[in-house]
C-alpha cells in the first residue's frame, strides 16, 4: 500500500501542534515547582467537558466555549496548587511527595468528572452540528479539515503570543527569573509566589484548551488526558523540564515520530496503539543521551 | 454469597497485596525510589506463571520464573533512569507499565488479548470443595508473605539496610562514603520487582485467570496508599496499611450494594482513595508507624553506657 506522506506530515503537524499546546503548562509549572504535575492530565479533560456543557447548556459557540474552558480550568489549576502543592511544599514535602499527591488529585479529579459526567463518550458534533469546523478540503492529496487548521493556528499564535510574552513582558521576564534561580529571583524583588500562581493558571487553562481541540477530533471521556499525558512527557522531557523553545521542538519531534512510526507499524503488520510506545522510547533515548534535553540548544531560553 | 468464603477470599487479598507493599516499602520506604510502575512487575510475575502453568511446569517453578524475569525487567528499567533524578524514573517506569499493558492487550496471540486466558489453579486437591482450595491458597500466600517479610525485615536491620536509607537521605554523601548508589538503587529495584513477581504470580493462580484490565494504573497506587497509611520504612506498617486499604476497598465494595447514593460508588471510591492520599500527605506524611529504628549492636552498647552515666549522675 502507497503511503500518503504529505498527509503523514500534515498529521505530524497536527499532533505536534496538540502536545505543545498541552505540554507548555506541563513542562512551566514542572520547571517551577520542580516536580511533574500528573495532574495535568485531568486538567485537559475537564477543559473540554467545561466547553462542551456551556455549549450544550448555553449554546455557545467554539470561541466563547474556549474562553470560558480556559479561565475555569485555570482557576481549579491555581487552586489545586494553592489547596494542595503549596501546603505540601511548605511542609518540606519531598519531590515523590508531591508526585503521588498530583496522581492522587488526578484521581480525585477524573473520577469526579466521571460522577459528573458519566464514562459515556461525548461528542462536539453533537453541539455544534452546523458548525464549519467539521468541513473537509482537499488541498492536493491531503485531507484537511477547519478544525485542524484552527488547531495548528492555534499553536503557531501560542507559539508567538508565548515568546513575546517571556521576552518582552514583566511578567515573563519574571517568570524565566524563577525558573532559572528563585532565590535571586525573590532578591530582586520578584513575588515568587504569584509568578508561580500566575504559571499554574496560565498552564492549567492552555491545557484545557489542548482538551477542547482534542475532544473535538477525536471524542470526550473521563480518560481523555491520560491518553495524552505519557507522550507529552517525553515532550516534557525531550524538549528540557521547564524549557518553552525546547518544548515547541520537541512537539513536532515526538508528533512526527509517532506519525511515521504509525506507518512503520502498520507496514510491520502491529497495532498502531503502540504509538505511545514511540513516545516512550523518545523518553529513554533522552534520558540515556542528554537528561537535560534538547535545553542546550535554547540556553538563552 | 457464603460468608465464611468471602472472608477467606479476605484473607488471600491482604497477603497479596501485603506482598506488593513490602516490595514498594523496600524501594520507596527504604530507599527513596519512586516506582511508579508497581503493578508493571505484577503483571510480569501473573502473565509469567499463567504461561508456564498451561505448558505444565510445576507451581513453585513459574512462581520462581515470573519472580526472576520480573527482576530482570525491574533491573533493565532501572539502567537509564537510576543515575538521574526520581521524577525520571517515576515518569518511565509508569510508561513502562502501560506499554506492557498495551502489549498483552493487543497481542492476543501471547495470552488471549483483551479476553485473557485460564490458569490453573497451584495446588488441586481432588475433591476438595472451594473452601479447601482458598485455605490451600492462604497457606501459599502466607507462606510468601512470610518469607518476603523476613527478607525485608533483615534487610533493613543490615548494613546493607542502612546504605539504603544513607542513599535516600543523602545521595551525594552516600557517593561520598565510597557507597555506589546507582547499584544500590539496580539491586532494592531488581529485589522489589522479584517480590512483585511473586505476588502477581500467586494473584494469577488465586483468581485462575489473567486479563490486561486486572493491571491498571491503580493497583500501583492502592498500593503506594498502603505504603503511606501504614508507614514509609516500616515493615510492619506496610502490612498493616495493606489490611487497612483492603478492608477499606472491600467496605466500600459491600456499602455499594446497600446503600443508596447520589453519585456512582465506583466513582466515590477513587475519589475517597485520592482525597485519602492527600490527607494522608498533608496530616501525618510518616503514616501509621513510625519509621523503625535503626538497631546495631554498637548503638545499643552506647545506649547501655549512656544509662549507665545517668545512673551514676544522679
Amino acid at each position: 500500500m502507497a503511503v500518503n506522506w504529505a498527509q503523514v506530515f500534515f498529521n505530524s503537524a497536527i499532533t505536534g501542534s496538540l502536545y505543545l499546546i498541552g505540554a507548555v503548562g506541563l513542562t512551566l509549572t514542572y520547571g517551577l515547582s520542580g516536580f511533574p504535575n500528573f495532574a495535568h492530565a485531568e486538567f485537559i479533560t475537564l477543559g473540554a467537558y467545561i466547553a462542551y456543557s456551556v455549549a450544550a447548556q448555553f449554546g455557545l459557540g467554539p470561541p466563547l466555549a474556549l474562553v470560558v474552558a480556559f479561565l475555569c480550568t485555570g482557576i481549579v489549576g491555581f487552586l489545586c496548587y494553592r489547596g494542595v502543592f503549596q501546603v505540601l511544599a511548605k511542609r518540606g514535602a519531598t519531590i515523590i511527595h508531591l508526585m503521588v499527591a498530583s496522581i492522587a488529585l488526578g484521581f480525585v479529579l477524573r473520577y469526579s468528572i466521571g460522577a459528573a459526567w458519566g464514562w459515556e463518550p461525548l461528542y462536539f458534533a453533537t453541539v455544534w452540528p452546523t458548525s464549519s469546523l467539521w468541513s473537509r478540503h482537499d488541498i492536493g492529496s491531503i485531507a484537511v479539515t477547519n478544525l485542524w487548521l484552527w488547531l495548528i493556528f492555534a499553536a503557531v499564535a501560542l507559539a508567538v503570543t508565548m515568546h513575546f510574552v517571556l521576552v518582552k513582558t514583566k511578567i515573563g521576564k519574571a517568570i524565566r527569573a524563577t525558573s532559572s534561580n528563585p532565590e535571586l529571583a525573590l532578591a530582586s524583588g520578584i513575588n515568587i509566589q504569584r509568578v508561580i500562581w500566575i504559571t499554574w493558571f496560565l498552564g492549567a487553562g492552555l491545557a484545557a484548551i489542548a482538551g477542547v481541540f482534542r475532544g473535538a477530533d477525536t471524542r470526550i471521556w473521563p480518560m481523555t488526558g491520560w491518553d495524552m499525558i505519557l507522550p507529552m512527557f517525553a515532550v516534557v522531557i525531550l524538549g528540557g523540564i521547564g524549557n518553552f523553545y525546547g518544548a515547541i521542538a520537541a512537539a513536532f519531534i515526538v508528533g512526527l515520530a509517532e506519525n511515521v512510526g504509525v506507518v512503520a507499524l502498520t507496514a510491520m503488520g502491529l497495532s498502531s496503539t503502540y504509538r505511545i510506545g514511540i513516545a516512550f522510547l523518545i523518553l529513554i533515548i533522552t534520558l540515556i543521551l542528554k537528561p537535560q534535553g534538547l535545553a542546550m540548544l535554547f540556553r538563552r531560553g | 454469597m457464603d460468608p465464611l468464603l468471602y472472608v477467606l477470599d479476605l484473607i488471600v487479598f491482604i497477603g497479596i497485596f501485603g506482598i506488593l507493599a513490602l516490595s514498594l516499602n523496600l524501594e520507596f520506604g527504604f530507599a527513596g525510589l519512586a516506582n511508579f510502575g508497581k503493578v508493571a512487575f505484577f503483571l510480569i510475575g501473573a502473565y509469567t506463571y499463567a504461561l508456564l502453568s498451561q505448558i505444565g511446569v510445576p507451581f513453585y517453578l513459574c512462581l520462581i520464573a515470573g519472580a526472576t524475569l520480573s527482576a530482570a525487567f525491574g533491573l533493565l528499567i532501572s539502567l537509564p533512569a537510576l543515575r538521574l533524578r526520581a521524577d525520571y524514573l517515576a515518569i518511565a517506569i509508569l510508561t513502562f507499565g502501560e506499554i506492557l499493558r498495551l502489549i498483552v492487550k493487543s497481542e492476543s496471540w501471547i495470552a488471549g488479548g483483551d479476553w485473557g486466558i485460564s490458569v490453573s489453579p497451584a495446588i488441586a486437591i481432588s475433591g476438595g470443595s472451594h473452601r479447601v482450595d482458598v485455605l490451600v491458597n492462604i497457606g501459599l500466600v502466607y507462606f510468601c508473605l512470610l518469607i518476603c517479610f523476613v527478607i525485608a525485615q533483615l534487610l533493613a536491620n543490615s548494613p546493607y539496610g542502612r546504605v539504603m536509607r544513607a542513599v535516600r537521605e543523602d545521595e551525594v554523601a552516600a557517593e561520598a562514603l565510597g557507597k555506589n548508589r546507582a547499584r544500590y538503587k539496580a539491586q532494592v529495584l531488581m529485589l522489589g520487582s522479584a517480590m512483585a513477581g511473586i505476588a502477581g504470580g500467586l494473584y494469577a493462580q488465586y483468581l485462575q485467570y489473567v486479563l490486561p484490565g486486572m493491571f491498571m494504573p491503580m493497583v500501583t497506587f492502592t498500593v503506594w496508599i498502603m505504603v503511606l497509611l501504614g508507614g514509609p520504612a516500616n515493615n510492619w506498617g506496610a502490612v498493616l496499611g495493606a489490611v487497612l486499604v483492603t478492608l477499606f476497598d472491600r467496605g466500600t465494595n459491600i456499602a455499594k450494594d446497600y446503600l443508596t447514593l447520589p453519585i456512582d460508588p465506583s466513582n466515590l471510591q477513587y475519589i475517597l482513595f485520592g482525597a485519602l492520599i492527600i490527607l494522608v500527605l498533608l496530616y501525618r506524611p510518616q503514616g501509621l508507624l513510625k519509621e523503625s529504628p535503626i538497631k546495631t549492636k554498637a548503638l545499643e552498647s552506647v545506649k547501655r553506657e549512656r544509662s549507665v552515666v545517668k545512673g551514676k549522675g544522679s
